[in-house]
């Protein structure tokens, strides 16, 4: 689903290029639950972004579901998002002036989904999540922890094929966490979803599947989560 | 989509009320103003308009220097009475043509039955021809047949339902006495026409046909001027028209000189020469005479209409640049849920098409409201709903609209719409900001504007102070005038009555000045000077100042022959030491009449102080011809002189019954002269503070919004250590570099303005240093105060709050 080879990132500074990532190259295939981890600064956010299409890489190729990424118009790249990727911050992101109703239903407008398939969809995420009685809340009126999950609702509300979380779990206590994680864990095995999340915590990383160590900006070991 | 987007809009609206208020508030100020000019200029430009058939109508203009007011030729709107006959008989493409007289004095009496007199203003005199020439709509007789016969009339509805409170008049008579011991006119009325829907450049409530105007003065060297208006049977070709006008004309011309023994070329040197011309009638109102244009009138407040909406409109983005921190986060989001580029500047657009409908709903309002204070300010009569062009108005207004809505909506959309989703989502969003630099210099063109503002009220109140203040060379107090020509033995009645000091007439005074060329020769060397005719004691009657020699007096015999008095403008023309020297006058026989200075006395003023006084002659003698005076100056000794100006009505009625008696103080006239000024600076001093307000809104609210996004800073910068007032002078600083830039650049650009407005007046001030620096000093410390009380508020804030919310 996704393949990085020779991936580059840096910023020049003053004439010297500071790396951020160095030749990344590394395959993640339909309905992993990949995990990437390192030290702080090592480059795991800009490793999410580029595979994001947040950011362009300085050098590299980048397929995504075979489309090569970096010579992709900016109209493809948006069809993209609407279709395949949803994206959980770690800041969660609501938009203030939104009902929680409204943040789940934004993805599906710009989809351009039916208002009748629509009502269902949100119906039945708010269920899934246990916030019905929360749908006409502003995201400044719940607590870190709902508005994350309102935050993954959102982002599955699309129905993507892909998660990208930076650290969805940062701002939040360790049972919240808990109950986010075994929420990926079972939308990717059940719903078959990949889900590529940057996480610190050692625990969060085992409800997935494989883990990508990155140490200044190079992928240092990419290993299997044995269950 | 579109119903969120909206309702998004709604919420973010009401999030900030007080921004968004005065956003809207500000724009529709700007609106406002704009609109009530659109207004004024859509009446401006709809004069004569009121039927097709005027497209054939047209005004003969007349080369001439009688009656203007600096003595110089000028293409008059009154022409001489004979050029009628002759268009009519060697010009034919004017099928018919009519003479209208001049409108002398304050209007007319109408005395109808037993009843008192009454004034009414706009009673022209014409010939038969005038309903030939002009389509009016008659209500009741014939246009044919209307003023065939002398002593008719026929008068608009209006007026009818004044005078007898019905339109059914046809036959009616009264009696019109258009001057104090006139016998008058029993007019009958012959007709009622409809009044007109637009204004009209020839005001009249009622057009008489006394027969007056239908014949020429009988001398060859006298002559009549009255207002000629021609038809045309279709379009003509106006140049060739002219043409022939042209020719007949100085046929005409050279004809009359021929019998009066005066030879062409004498008469038309320095530069002077003979014209005449047919003008369209829509181009009457926008050509006057003498003044300005209304266009050019209008240019500064147009100016000023233009600048208070761009204000307003800045204010609008800078409001909406400002506030576009807040909105970075939602936009980075939207995009990365696979919003499109032109959607979200689509939903941006649609927030300020809220806004600005607002405005433009509280700008009608407001216009509503506005409206008769206006109308009262420049004495005219715009109206809104009820506006005949009301459907090409509102089609200007919908494309302003149109204009101020993309104007302040498309550059805060773009920026938005533009901002990248990573840098906003990693919450770097306010440094990474484009459009600050725009904003700052948007700022610095507000203040720009508001500067300039403060320093011309400045320069103009200094000036307006100067003006009513200035002598005016004669005693306007305790004096009245009762604008009527002078009878002796009225003034000898008058006289007698305990209070009054002296009576006398002038053909000049203000409030009804009337200059008269006068060509002197004095050491062989031809001077043109003004002639003004008085009586005896006309000049203590005004109280005017000897610089030498004396004023008239009854004592000196020769005073009725050949005595003048300069002002002291003329003397200074002819020489040193006048008073005693003699000088020449060739009178319209050829003959040489030798005049005596007696006296000089010191400049007084007639006219307003934008025009000089003229170099001017007085003399009592009517050796070397007089002119009319409609003047009749009545000085008191007392204070308190109510009682006896009742007194002399009383005089009055006995012995001119058919006429109301009107009089004007000189302290009138001079308000009056006074007035216009008056106008425009009360209209600048309103835009002036509207202006100055709107930037000052804008900056509040801009430096709040600075203030908050800088809050997490400032918070920041609390905890470790800083005071309130360092704080406060941080957020001060920025600001205060752009209000002194403003400031920097504004002066020259109110000097100019300044400068150019000050040329003006003949008489006027040095252009003063202070009111530049006051209204430096003014904007900077209302900056800093407004900048400071917004950040004094997130100073003194919680630092928590604003860490823990981050
Ligand atoms: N705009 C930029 N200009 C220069 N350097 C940058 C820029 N953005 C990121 N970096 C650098 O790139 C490196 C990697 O940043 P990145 O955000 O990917 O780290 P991270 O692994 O996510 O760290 P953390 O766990 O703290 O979030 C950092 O050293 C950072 O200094
Ligand atoms: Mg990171």
């Amino acid at each position: 689903m996704i393949q990085l080879t020779n991936i580059e990132k840096y910023y020049a500074n003053k004439g010297v290029k500071n790396y951020v990532l160095r030749l990344v190259t590394t395959t993640i295939n339909q309905g992993e639950f990949v995990s990437i981890m390192g030290p702080s600064g090592a480059g795991k956010s800009t490793l999410l972004n580029i595979i994001g299409m947040l950011e362009e890489p300085t050098y590299g190729t980048y397929h995504f579901m075979g489309e090569d990424v970096t010579s992709l118009s900016e109209r493809k790249r948006i069809e993209l998002y609407r279709n395949h990727i949803g994206f959980v911050f770690q800041a969660y992101h609501l938009i203030d002036e939104m009902t929680v109703y409204e943040n789940i239903e934004a993805p599906l407008l710009y989809k351009k989904v039916g208002s009748a398939e629509r009502a269902s969809r949100i119906a039945d995420l708010l269920d899934r999540f246990n916030i019905v009685a929360k749908k006409d809340l502003f995201p400044n009126q719940l607590s870190g922890g709902q508005q994350q999950l309102v935050g993954i609702a959102r982002a599955l509300a699309a129905q993507p094929s892909i998660i990208l979380a930076d650290e969805p779990t940062g701002n939040l206590q360790s049972a919240q966490a808990e109950e986010i994680m075994s929420l990926f864990k079972k939308l990717n095995e059940e719903e078959g979803i990949t889900i590529i999340q940057v996480t610190h915590s050692e625990k969060n990383a085992q409800y997935g599947n494989r883990i990508l160590h990155i140490a200044d900006g190079v992928v240092k070991e990419d290993v299997a989560v044995l269950s | 989509m579109f119903k969120l987007n909206l309702k998004i809009a709604w919420r973010n609206l009401w999030k900030n009320k007080v921004y968004a208020a005065i956003n809207i508030g500000g724009l529709a100020l700007g609106l406002t103003a704009f609109v009530l000019m659109l207004l004024y200029i859509n009446y401006e430009k709809s004069y004569d308009n009121w039927s097709p058939d005027l497209k054939n109508v047209y005004q003969i203009r007349e080369k001439h220097d009688f009656f203007t007011p600096d003595n110089k030729e000028h293409w008059q709107e009154i022409s001489n009475s004979r050029i009628a006959g002759i268009i009519k008989e060697s010009v034919p493409q004017f099928t018919a043509v009519t003479k209208i007289d001049q409108e002398w004095g304050n209007g007319f009496s109408v005395k109808i039955d037993h009843a008192d007199p009454v004034m009414v203003k706009g009673i022209k005199d014409a010939d038969s021809a005038f309903f030939n020439v002009f389509p009016y709509q008659f209500i009741q007789g014939t246009a044919a047949n209307a003023l065939k016969e002398p002593n008719t009339v026929v008068i608009k509805q209006s007026l009818a339902n004044k005078l007898y409170g019905t339109d059914h008049v046809l036959g009616k008579e009264f009696k019109l006495v258009r001057w104090r011991d006139d016998t008058g006119n029993s007019l009958k009325i012959t007709g009622v026409i409809a009044d007109v829907n637009t204004p009209e450049s020839i005001q009249f409530n009622a057009v008489s046909h006394t027969g007056d105007q239908d014949h020429d003065p009988d001398q060859i060297g006298s002559s009549h001027y009255t207002q000629i208006y021609a038809k045309s049977e279709g379009d003509i070709d106006t140049l060739s028209a002219n043409k022939s006008l042209q020719k007949v004309y100085v046929d005409f011309k050279k004809k009359s000189f021929a019998a009066e023994k005066l030879s062409f070329k004498d008469v038309y040197k320095d530069g002077k020469s003979p014209g005449l011309k047919a003008i369209s009638l829509k181009d009457v109102h926008p050509n006057p005479p003498f003044s300005l244009n209304w266009l050019d009138k209008l240019k500064p407040v147009i100016g000023i209409s233009i600048f208070l909406l761009v204000v307003s409109i800045i204010n609008f983005i800078n409001l909406a640049t400002a506030q576009s921190v807040q909105r970075a986060k939602e936009v980075g989001v939207k995009k990365v849920l696979g919003a499109y580029k032109k959607q979200l500047i689509l939903q941006f657009l649609i927030e300020s098409t809220l806004q600005s409908i607002s405005a433009l709903f509280l700008s009608v309002i407001l216009i509503e409201i506005l409206l008769p204070a206006f109308n009262h300010q420049f004495n005219i009569t715009l109206s809104f709903w009820h506006n005949e062009y009301l459907f090409s108005i509102v089609l200007q207004l919908i494309a302003v609209f149109i204009v101020v809505t993309l104007l302040a909506g498309c550059y805060p959309a773009w920026i938005l719409s533009n901002c990248n989703p990573v840098s906003v989502l990693k919450g770097n969003y306010g440094n990474s900001l484009k459009g600050i630099t725009l904003r700052n210099v948007l700022v610095v063109f507000q203040f720009i504007i508001s500067v300039t503002f403060i320093i011309a009220i400045g320069v103009m109140h200094l000036q307006t102070k100067y003006i009513s203040g200035k002598d005016l060379g004669f005693d306007r107090d305790k004096l009245i005038n009762l604008r009527t020509g002078y009878d002796q033995n009225f003034a000898d009645k008058i006289r007698r009555i305990p209070g009054v000091q002296y009576v006398s007439t002038t053909t000049q005074v203000m409030g009804n000045a009337f200059n008269n060329k006068s060509k002197i020769i004095y050491k062989g060397r031809e001077v043109n000077l003004n002639g003004v005719t008085v009586t005896m004691d006309a000049l203590q009657t005004l109280g005017v100042k000897l610089v030498s020699g004396r004023l008239f007096a009854k004592e000196y015999v020769q005073d009725t022959i050949n005595s003048v008095v300069l002002n002291e403008a003329a003397a200074g023309l002819l020489g040193k030491n006048m008073v005693g020297q003699t000088y020449g006058k060739v009178d319209y026989q050829g003959k040489t009449i030798t005049f005596q200075v007696v006296g000089v006395i010191k400049n007084y003023h007639n006219e307003g102080f934008d025009k000089a006084v003229l170099p001017t002659v007085y003399k009592v003698s009517n050796l070397g011809g007089t002119s009319n005076t409609n003047n009749l100056l009545v000085r008191f000794d007392t204070k308190n002189y109510k009682g006896v100006i009742n007194k002399i009505e009383g005089e009055w009625k006995k012995l001119y019954p058919d006429f109301p008696f009107q009089y004007q103080s000189m302290d009138d006239a001079f308000s009056e002269i006074l007035e216009e000024n008056k106008r425009f600076m009360n209209m600048i001093v309103l835009f002036s503070v509207v202006s100055v307000s709107l930037s000052l809104l804008g900056l509040f609210a801009l430096s709040t919004f600075v203030a908050k996004r800088r809050t997490k800073e400032i918070a920041v910068r609390k905890v470790l250590g800083a005071s309130n007032f360092q704080i406060v002078n941080l957020l001060n600083k920025s600001f205060l570099i752009l209000v002194v830039t403003a400031n920097l650049i504004s002066w020259p650009i109110a000097y100019i303005l300044v400068k150019k407005w000050l040329e003006g007046f003949a008489y006027r001030i040095e252009l003063p240093l202070y009111p530049f620096l006051l209204s430096s000093t003014i904007s900077i410390v209302i900056a800093v105060l407004t900048v400071s009380i917004q950040a004094r508020k997130t100073a003194i804030a919680e630092p928590v709050v604003a860490l823990k919310y981050e």
